[in-house]
């Protein structure tokens, strides 16, 4: 186990190395820069800027700049919000994304785990059914129309939880559940698959037979055993969900991380978009570690290396 | 598919059976789909799941809409570039479901749009299908040193920024149906990937998979054969969750500028356009959520029936 | 009030957009101050001389004036940030906006090192001294915008970029800067100190509510006592329209159609006229539903130089007939024409329209591409395609600022078109010191532009609709889109942010009450 963090953490490295290289060599590649702005500005006055953030020089100097400030922990300067260093964005961002986020992700797997094995064993019932139909709402339905439904009807019209904004814990609620609302479906999905193709494995089938009760085998061995492919998706949705979700923090006008994703790089911020690349790669790699950790608990015989 | 099964239940007798009557049963049915041929019996079982058939026919239904529109077969009294002074109508008889900012019928566009949202569901899916399931089978049968780099490269092509790539793509391939089609292929196959992998992790250790091995058979074989029929659920679950999310995000390429170009429409567009009308008028963003949502449900329904028309050990009609 | 999203910067060097200017101008006195009819009027100076025909202007400042941390404010201060606006190294985005002066252009362009050498200079402390390198009778304008504010050098130099932080910062105006709490609020508090009288409102919440639903949402809830167009969905307005908290206003934003003239087959003017005459201007305010006013003439009727005869009618019959001449008869032959739009609703819309109309008055097809922001700007720039959507927003309440994009060498004309009857007039405009005669040069150029040469075809002017809570008033409606917060006041004892109670809930069904829309999404709801 320690051998398995040990050499993720060393994987870590070139992963990082090649996620960083990778999106310096796509915010260049691509189309438009930080500065193409709605009104253009003169040539002599575009260079003046663009020396100012060392962007008159050749690419392969600015890389070699960049690398040398990424290794010492200094993300760069925003473009866009003048005075502000990625570091001391991200600063104040992420720790609002991530309160968020596992409110959001606490809400998935609470409904999402059991509704799904509900659905499993009252399989092809009503309630089956019911929970087919909920959760293809949950996510056919697109974020911001459950967002503007869900302000409607407890912001305005039952008036019992706050609109928007960010002040108190009251305000965490709503977009939560708009946050929420794809993953828990996605979860109870998933759980109820999976529940069902371990059901049917013959040892499950003998368990029953042996006259343990429905619920009963469910909880104690085909949980378990089913968990791997919602333990798998769980590891994204994480790194998702805590870096923070655009529409959310669009929609409730919360100052997360999220809006930066997209923002950043329709502003062709690049360190910004470097930055949270980044971290989003970080946050990544580390969940996706600790979901391999969980496959060898959920299931022994499971060996992973590297 | 049959011979591997009987196979199987040969070369499995570590495994308890419970319920002799029924495996005696299958193999009766096993012995009939000889006959029958795979499809046939498929079929058959297929039309025994309600859902699943009802499903079939909306598909069937949504798919020749699609193909009839694509030919200029009007289903509709309008053209859906057709504008008028009716703008942004309540549904009524004439405009069964409305009509948007610059007049034109809400009905004749969805149909339009039905073209490249249900095209884009099912390019995505297959895409996401057969990238990521073979990437993810490699991963998982030969695990080690190659699953850890193939996982890393999965984790890098997660990290880097959706939209970015999706700019590109738009610079490379161009605009039309087929950078489209390419870009959110793309960016969709990587959740496939982690899963099949993580069903094959857990699968290698079954005793069946050690006896097929044991016994010789190709690796081609156990993986096609054993292991991916076996994984089969959460893989179907996570296609049907391909589908509505490509084609919602299909609205935010044109955003980007590789999307359709006006007054060429589809369902994705049809919602992020009408969305901010949800108070004052919400046919706009109702009837192209309700298309969508239909089709997810029916590619759900459809997924689940198939899933256990092609698995064997899910006995519909004991049930 | 709602911003809309995070100021980028709130250095009036740095400042760009509207969003920051709001803020700016609020905390930040000038030299002059707009007053409700766009007239510049004294602030920081109380007179001013304007000699040598037009290029030489004495500000004389008021000797009253405290900064925030006591000090008092000097032209020094003025002539610091000017200064700091045309320093190559600041890299300051608008700068261009002094090129005027004398020595300005080299200095900022790192030919002239020594600034010195500018035609800015300080007679004593509270007198500056301008020089202009030509008569700019529009140059008086620019002393009251938000990017020629002053500044304080010790303060700037000491923090660095940090120095519009709440805890560094020091400013001059009605309002000072309490909190700021990056990408989500600025609070402001009213300046006891300001020269002209302490403004009536005590305390300032400027939101950045991203999406208009929600903001609208928060209004409706009395969490927002005056809200604009960043903050409702259009079709919401809609509804509102009998309202009693609802205003609205043009703006000074003009948003037109370009060709490239040097591309088939808008290199033949006739073509460009034929599209100008054959587009029905009157469906943008139908399709847009923000009250825009539809627009043919590049000046808008706000500024003077504005003539109904400039633009150029809606005329189908005479446009197939141009379009005939050029070799198109019926549209036949017409070749295939992309033209680009930025990737946004309304815009898509717009050339919906327009695409519509031209299909159906001259039966040419267009094919519409849109483009992420970038992109489009990016492409505009480099390799402008036949036709495109372009904008124009005012910088200062003169059509200075909207005819000189047309001239050689501007950046901003993505045309290619130029010529030197058109230089000349505007240039002569711009020397006229005659209010009148002005006016009648401005209106030939505009004429020329958009009657004979029609690079351009103007479509509408945008608009700006506000609600406001019946408790506020003094809420300035200006053109320029930049609130004015110093003379709002609230009439009764209801404060900013209301708080749950029950006064306010009261508050909250009569406004229920009021809005249209209410019932209507109730339903829809139920």
């Amino acid at each position: 186990m320690f051998g398995l963090i040990a050499r993720r953490i060393l994987w870590a490295i070139p992963v990082m190395f090649i996620v960083a290289s990778a999106t310096f060599l796509l915010v260049r590649i691509v189309p438009g820069g930080p500065f193409d702005e709605d009104k253009s500005l003169p040539p002599e006055v575009l260079q003046n800027i663009k020396a100012k953030y060392h962007l008159d020089r050749p690419v392969h100097e600015q890389y070699f700049f960049y690398m040398d400030r990424l290794a010492h922990g200094d993300l760069g300067i925003s473009y866009k919000y003048v005075h502000r260093t990625v570091n001391d964005i991200l600063a104040n961002a992420l720790p609002v994304s991530i309160e968020l986020g596992f409110a959001g992700l606490l809400i998935a797997i609470c409904v999402g785990i059991p509704l799904g094995c509900l659905a499993a064993v009252r399989r092809a019932t009503t309630v089956d059914y019911l929970c087919m139909f909920l959760t293809t709402a949950g996510i056919s339905v697109p974020g911001f129309v459950v967002g503007a439904l869900l302000i409607f009807v407890f912001g305005i019209w039952l008036r019992i939880l706050p609109v928007a904004l960010w002040e108190s814990p009251r305000h965490v609620l709503l977009p939560a559940l708009t946050l929420a609302a794809g993953p828990t479906a996605y979860l109870a999905r998933l759980t109820r698959a999976s529940v069902l193709e371990v059901m049917e494995k013959d040892w499950v089938r003998t368990a029953r037979s042996k006259g343990l009760s429905a619920q009963a085998t469910i909880i104690k061995h085909v949980l378990r055993n089913s968990l791997m492919p919602v333990v798998t998706v769980l590891g994204p949705l994480t790194a998702i969900l805590i870096t923070g979700s655009f529409i959310v923090e669009y929609m409730y006008a919360i100052p997360g991380m999220g809006r930066f994703f997209i923002t950043a790089v329709t502003n062709r911020d690049y360190d910004l978009i470097m930055g949270t690349t980044l971290v989003f790669a970080l946050l990544l790699i580390i969940a996706n570690t600790l979901v391999d950790l969980a496959y060898t608990v959920l299931d022994p015989k499971v060996r992973i290396e590297g | 598919m049959s011979s591997s099964l009987e196979q199987l239940s040969i070369q499995n007798p570590g495994e308890p059976d419970p319920n002799s009557d029924l495996s005696r049963d299958e193999s009766y049915a096993n012995k009939r789909r000889i006959r029958r041929g795979p499809v046939q019996e498929a079929w058959r079982r297929l039309k025994s799941i309600p859902t699943a058939y009802v499903a079939f026919w909306l598909i069937l239904f949504m798919i020749s809409m699609a193909i009839l529109s694509a030919f200029g077969i009007h289903l509709t009294a309008y053209n859906y570039d057709e504008t008028s002074l009716q703008t942004i109508a309540n549904p009524s008889w004439s405009h069964l479901m409305g009509t948007d900012e610059l007049g034109r019928d809400l009905l004749t566009r969805i149909i339009y749009g039905s073209q490249l949202s249900i095209s884009i569901g099912l390019v995505t899916a297959g895409i996401a299908l057969v990238v990521g399931t073979i990437y993810g089978a490699i991963a998982g049968y030969y695990g080690g040193t190659l699953d850890s780099i193939l996982m890393r490269g999965v984790d890098i092509a997660y990290s880097l920024p959706d939209l970015l790539v999706m700019i590109l793509v738009g610079v490379l391939v161009g605009h039309g149906t087929i950078g489209i089609l390419f870009a959110l292929g793309l960016v969709s196959w990587m959740g496939t990937a982690r899963l099949v992998r993580a069903q094959f992790l857990q699968l290698q250790h079954e005793e069946f998979i050690e006896a097929a091995r044991a016994s010789g058979q190709s690796t081609f074989w156990i993986i096609t054969k054993h292991l991916l029929p076996n994984a089969l659920g959460p893989i179907i679950v996570a296609l049907t969750f391909t589908v509505p999310s490509a084609i919602l995000a299909e609205s935010t390429l044109s955003f980007i500028g590789l999307g359709l170009s006006p007054p060429a429409c589809s369902w994705g567009t049809l919602a992020a356009d009408g969305w901010r009308a949800l108070r004052t008028h919400p046919h706009l963003i109702f009837f192209p959520s309700l298309f969508i949502f239909t089709a997810v449900l029916s590619f759900n329904f459809l997924g689940d029936g198939l899933r256990d028309a092609l698995d064997p050990r899910t006995r519909v009609k004991s049930k | 009030m709602n911003l809309g999203a995070e100021p980028p910067s709130i250095d009036s060097v740095q400042a760009t957009d509207n969003i920051s200017f709001d803020v700016i101008i609020n905390l930040m006195a000038g030299l002059t101050q707009y007053r409700s009819d766009l007239s510049c009027s004294p602030c920081c100076a109380e007179s001013w001389d304007i000699e040598d025909s037009g290029k030489r202007y004495v500000f004389h400042l008021r000797k009253n004036i405290a900064w925030s941390d006591g000090k008092t404010l000097t032209a020094h201060d003025f002539e610091f940030a000017w200064k700091r606006l045309l320093d190559p190294k600041v890299g300051a985005p608008y700068a261009f906006f002094l090129y005027d002066i004398v020595g300005a252009h080299e200095y900022n362009t790192g030919k002239l090192k020594d600034a010195n050498q500018l035609g800015i200079k300080v007679l004593d402390d509270y007198t500056l001294e301008v020089r202009l390198k030509k008569p700019a009778a529009y140059f008086i304008y620019l002393t009251a915008f938000s990017p020629t504010v002053p500044q304080r050098k010790d303060v700037v130099e000491r923090y660095g970029a940090l120095w519009t932080e709440p805890e560094h910062i020091v400013t001059n105006g009605p309002f000072l800067l309490k909190d700021w709490q990056h990408e989500y609020k600025i609070e402001l508090v009213a300046n006891p100190n300001y020269f002209e009288g302490k403004p009536h409102l005590d305390r300032i919440k400027m939101f950045m509510i991203p999406e208009q639903s929600t903001a609208f949402a928060l209004y409706q809830n009395n969490e927002l006592d005056y809200i604009d167009n960043r903050s409702f969905p259009t079709s919401d307005v809609e509804s509102l329209k009998g309202s009693s908290e609802y205003r609205n206003f043009p703006l000074l934003r003009n948003y037109c159609i370009g060709f490239n003239i040097e591309k088939k087959p808008f290199d033949n003017f006739k073509v460009r006229r034929a599209i100008s005459m054959a587009i029905d201007r009157s469906v943008f305010p139908r399709i847009l539903r923000r009250n825009e006013k539809p627009s043919d003439s590049w000046i808008p009727p706000a500024l003077a130089g504005y003539k109904k005869s400039s633009g150029q009618g809606f005329d189908p019959p005479k446009a197939q007939a141009l379009l005939a001449e050029a070799g198109y008869p019926q549209g036949k032959g017409f070749p295939q024409v992309t033209v680009l739009f930025p990737a946004r609703e309304d815009a898509k819309l717009v050339m919906e329209a327009i695409q519509d109309e031209l299909k159906r008055n001259l039966n040419i097809h267009i094919e519409l591409v849109s483009q992420e922001w970038k992109v489009y700007r990016q492409a505009l720039l480099r390799d402008p395609p036949p036709m495109f959507r372009d904008s124009w927003g005012a910088d200062y309440p003169d059509a200075e600022t909207f005819m000189n994009i047309f001239m050689e060498g501007n950046g901003n004309n993505h045309t290619r078109w130029h010529s030197k009857r058109y230089d000349q007039i505007v240039q002569a405009a711009e020397a006229e010191l005659d209010g009148k005669k002005r006016a009648a040069l401005y209106a030939q150029a505009d004429a020329f532009l958009c009657r004979e040469e029609t690079p351009i075809v103007p479509t509408f002017l945008a608009s700006q609709n506000l609600l406001i809570k019946p408790w506020v008033t003094g809420i300035s409606c200006n053109p320029l889109d930049i609130q004015f917060l110093k003379d709002v006041s609230l009439n009764s004892a209801s404060t900013q942010t209301t708080t749950l109670d029950f006064k306010s809930s009261i508050a909250r069904l009569m406004t229920h009450k009021q809005l249209a829309t209410s019932s209507q999404t109730l339903r829809s709801v139920r």
